[in-house]
């Protein structure tokens, strides 16, 4: 049977803010459509709506034809809509036949679940990827299995449910190039099926061998939906990107002489396949690319957060850091991403948070009227708003609770300052305030490595910008070279492109 | 304005409060309570039982689930090794005391690693550390306990020391202000108030977390130990199950006193507080002459009662 799905004029709000703006998205049977778009471009947001995760504030959803609201993704599976997501969803201490079956499992006399029927049909559909795989058995346990294994517990789980409509959200990040090709042929057979699928990936590549249309967003509005075989990687950056890509407000030299702060080299980790690079006193070096890239290994990883292999020098001398204390004795300070659950002691106070790195310094017993001179010094150098120094840290909003983060590294007059994601839910004269700041540090001869997810602050901020994909080092981007085009273009894996786009 | 005054009124207040108010409401009841006699045998009645929270006190603090159910052996364990060790002779302290305090840190310093190195769950790594050690003393002393209490600790412990006052009760004060300083004044004191809060901010700010949380129960261990010390120059005399009555008494003691079960947050004062309520209740229970099990029943009742109001205040949660 036929089927059609088409999103129309979708908005999406939270809280005030707009995540998605005019979203529209059709897809129908026996197609493959790849939905694009950078960081924050709302391609979440419709896929969700699409699956009945989230509720759209305007707009409609037509199924066949005819307007259809979801109240849950229950609903939404019920009229045949499924999705795989990145983030997994299974429970990790069921099999995998009691996690692709589960809430639909064969009963027998309508009560009683049949596990030779489970496992028959559960080897079935293992069989479709069969080859592709080490482990994988009906009766593993799910926390067993491996990342790419569990992933394509996670596709075959969806697909069990007979889906008319399947949305793959980034399915084939954690998969092998083999297992990928196995899941692009069953999509071949799956569309001769007449299951309409939607393709969300950040890799170029795959979409141009999988998709027949692609349906671009931008800034939360559906800005393009062409065919594949009508257009090439260069319009489709194109229209993933404004028009008029963001300018530079300004061009930014470090002295080529500044001494040589941090230099790594073939850096790996789990999620990093070798990284190079250098850092001087007084720069600031942007860390791009689509999340999960790699770039808070990097910055964990120098600052001996987690294991690492590799050569990295400090000021020319060979560092391993195999503790955060081993770095800040080198003068490395680390500002997390997540504040609540990495940089703050929300129910202590200001000063203890502040303090928190510093304490030796104070001597036995502490001297605490030192320190707290000097937590006061960094809070009103800051200009952070607070009821007193002894107030919890809970009391703050979110930016003033991002200053104490902050401060408590600056208390330490870092050298290198590494800096994940550090803008995060911080309102905009809070991100004017930290930007001045960044420059003050860089003044004072500060080296500075700078992830973030927002493309335009690291435009407007950096002197050179490392893209990241897939654990390696896409693109180095600087001078004329570092502008929007090419950041996307390397944050999608494609080649660097030396031309600003006509 | 209630809000304000619940502000001011933290646990460790409303539990010393409450512990003034207890005695003389014992006047009430019983007006022979209120005199300098029964304020001193209660202050040292207290004073045991807050010696040997006081380790219990620095390991709920540490957080995740952190307890130590291995304290009422350890406390039994400590008592038993001066004894023995020492077998009634004064000079003999100057070694029976150490090597009582070094293995209650041994004992405590192995639940630490157990805990944080191979991860098992604080109460069960602790309660079967309990099970060790209680194994252990039956096999050294094989059901016979030999030994003897030197003459000094009676008197330095449970007689009147300063007028009135027997010197437990300045010992007591002594490791209150030891307390203080430890939790407040170190740097310890400060990394173990994070660890409890939140492991992963306190690494990413340069705390050792394993070495702080092995300290930890080394630490306990050996407040344990010494505990069964003084417990010694009480009893005069040792017996299997010394230690274990003060085990959740302690923990009482402790939550009473304001100290978070989820960490990071509590003090020693507080404790010390929760260990003069608790010893007023029971005292008072007491001077009711009520029968034991009625009287287990009310002091069940009053601890649930005192707990929940603390849970109400919203500081405490997150």
């Amino acid at each position: 049977m036929k089927v059609s799905l088409s999103a129309q004029h979708i908005v999406k709000r939270y809280s005030g803010v707009v995540a998605l703006a005019d979203g529209n998205l059709n897809v129908e049977s026996g197609q493959v459509v790849a939905l694009l778009g950078a960081n924050g471009s709302g391609k979440s947001t419709l896929s969700k709506i699409i699956t009945g995760v989230v509720a759209p504030n305007e707009g409609q959803l037509l199924l066949d034809g005819r307007p259809v609201t979801f109240a849950s993704p229950q609903a939404a599976k019920k009229a045949g809509i499924t999705a795989v997501y990145q983030e997994l969803s299974l429970i990790p201490d069921m099999t995998v036949a009691e996690n692709i079956w589960l809430a639909h499992e064969p009963l027998q006399f309508g009560v009683r679940i049949n596990r030779r029927e489970m496992r028959r049909r559960t080897d079935a559909l293992l069989d479709l990827f069969s080859g592709a795989f080490h482990t994988l058995d009906a009766d593993a346990l799910v926390a067993d299995l491996p990342p790419d294994e569990k992933q394509i517990v996670e596709i075959l789980k969806a697909f069990s449910l007979k889906p008319r409509v399947m949305i793959l959200d980034e399915a084939t990040a954690s998969l092998d190039s083999r297992q990928v090709d196995r899941l692009f042929n069953l999509i071949q057979q799956w569309k001769a099926e007449n299951l309409a699928i939607v393709f969300v990936s950040h890799r170029m590549e795959e979409i141009f061998r999988v998709a027949d249309r692609a349906t671009v967003l931008r800034n939360g509005i559906t800005v393009g939906d062409v065919a594949i075989s009508e257009t090439n990687e260069r319009e489709l950056v194109n229209l993933m990107i404004e028009a008029s890509a963001t300018p530079r407000r300004h061009e930014r030299t470090v002295a080529a002489d500044a001494p040589v702060r941090l230099s790594v080299r073939g850096l790996r980790t789990q999620a990093l396949k070798g990284i190079d690079l250098e850092v001087r006193d007084g720069e600031l070096l942007g860390i791009g690319g689509l999340q999960g890239q790699g770039q808070s290994e990097l910055l964990l990883a120098l600052f001996g957060a987690i294991p690492w292999t590799g050569e990295v020098t400090l000021s020319g001398e060979p560092v391993h850091f195999r503790h955060p204390r081993a770095a800040m004795e080198k003068d490395v300070a680390f500002v997390p991403g997540d504040r609540a659950s990495e940089g703050l002691l929300y129910i202590r106070s200001i000063l203890e948070n502040l303090l928190l790195p510093s304490w030796q310094r104070y001597g036995i017993p502490l001297q605490l009227d030192r320190g707290r001179q000097d937590a006061t010094r960094i809070a009103d150098d800051l200009g952070l708003v607070r009821p007193s120094m002894d107030a919890p840290v809970s009391a703050l909003s979110g930016g003033n609770a991002q200053k104490v983060v902050i401060g408590k590294w600056l208390l330490r007059n870092p050298k290198l300052l590494l800096l994940n994601d550090p803008t995060k839910g911080v309102d905009v004269g809070a991100k004017a305030e930290f930007y001045n700041l960044l420059n003050d540090l860089r003044q004072a001869g500060t080296a500075i490595l700078f992830y973030s997810s927002d493309d335009v602050e690291l435009l407007e901020l950096c002197d050179r910008v490392l893209v990241l994909h897939d654990g390696k080092v896409s693109a180095e981007l600087s001078g004329s070279d570092l502008n929007r085009a090419n950041l996307v273009a390397a944050s999608m894996g494609s080649g660097h492109m030396n031309h600003e786009p006509a | 304005m209630i809000a304000q005054v619940r502000q001011r009124l933290s646990p460790p207040v409303i539990a010393l409060l409450l512990a003034i108010a207890l005695f003389f409401a014992g006047g009430l009841i019983n007006p022979a309570f209120v005199n300098l006699t029964q304020a001193i045998n209660i202050v040292r009645l207290a004073a045991f039982l807050g010696i040997i929270a006081a380790g219990q006190t620095l390991v709920i603090i540490s957080g995740k689930e952190g307890i130590d159910l291995s304290v009422g052996a350890v406390v039994t364990l400590g008592a038993i090794l001066v004894f023995r060790l020492s077998n009634g002779q004064n000079e003999a302290l100057l070694y029976a005391i150490p090597i009582a305090l070094a293995a209650g840190a041994l004992i405590g310093a192995l639940n630490g690693v157990g805990i944080v190195i191979i991860g098992i769950p604080p109460l069960v790594m602790t309660l079967g550390m309990a099970g060790v050690v209680q194994g252990t003393i039956l096999v050294l002393t094989q059901g016979q306990l030999v030994g003897g209490t030197p003459p000094i600790m009676g008197q330095l412990i449970s007689s009147p020391l300063i007028g009135p006052f027997p010197g437990v009760i300045f010992i007591w004060l002594a490791v209150g202000v030891a307390m203080w300083l430890l939790l407040e004044r170190t740097r310890f004191g400060k990394h173990l108030f994070a660890v409890g809060v939140n492991r992963t901010t306190a690494r990413l700010s340069g705390v050792r977390v394993p070495l702080v949380v092995i300290a930890t129960y080394a630490l306990s261990g050996l407040l344990a130990a010494f505990g069964g010390f003084i417990l010694l120059g009480f009893t005069q005399t040792v017996f299997l199950n010394l230690g274990g009555p003060y085990l959740f008494p302690a923990i009482a003691a402790v939550v009473i006193g304001g100290t978070v079960l989820s960490g990071g947050k509590g003090s020693y004062w507080g404790t010390m507080s929760g260990a003069l309520v608790l010893t007023l209740i029971d005292s008072l229970l007491r001077a009711m002459q009520l029968q034991e099990a009625y009287q287990l029943i009310i002091l069940g009742f009053i601890l649930v009662l005192l707990i929940s109001i603390y849970g109400r205040q919203s500081d405490l949660r997150q």
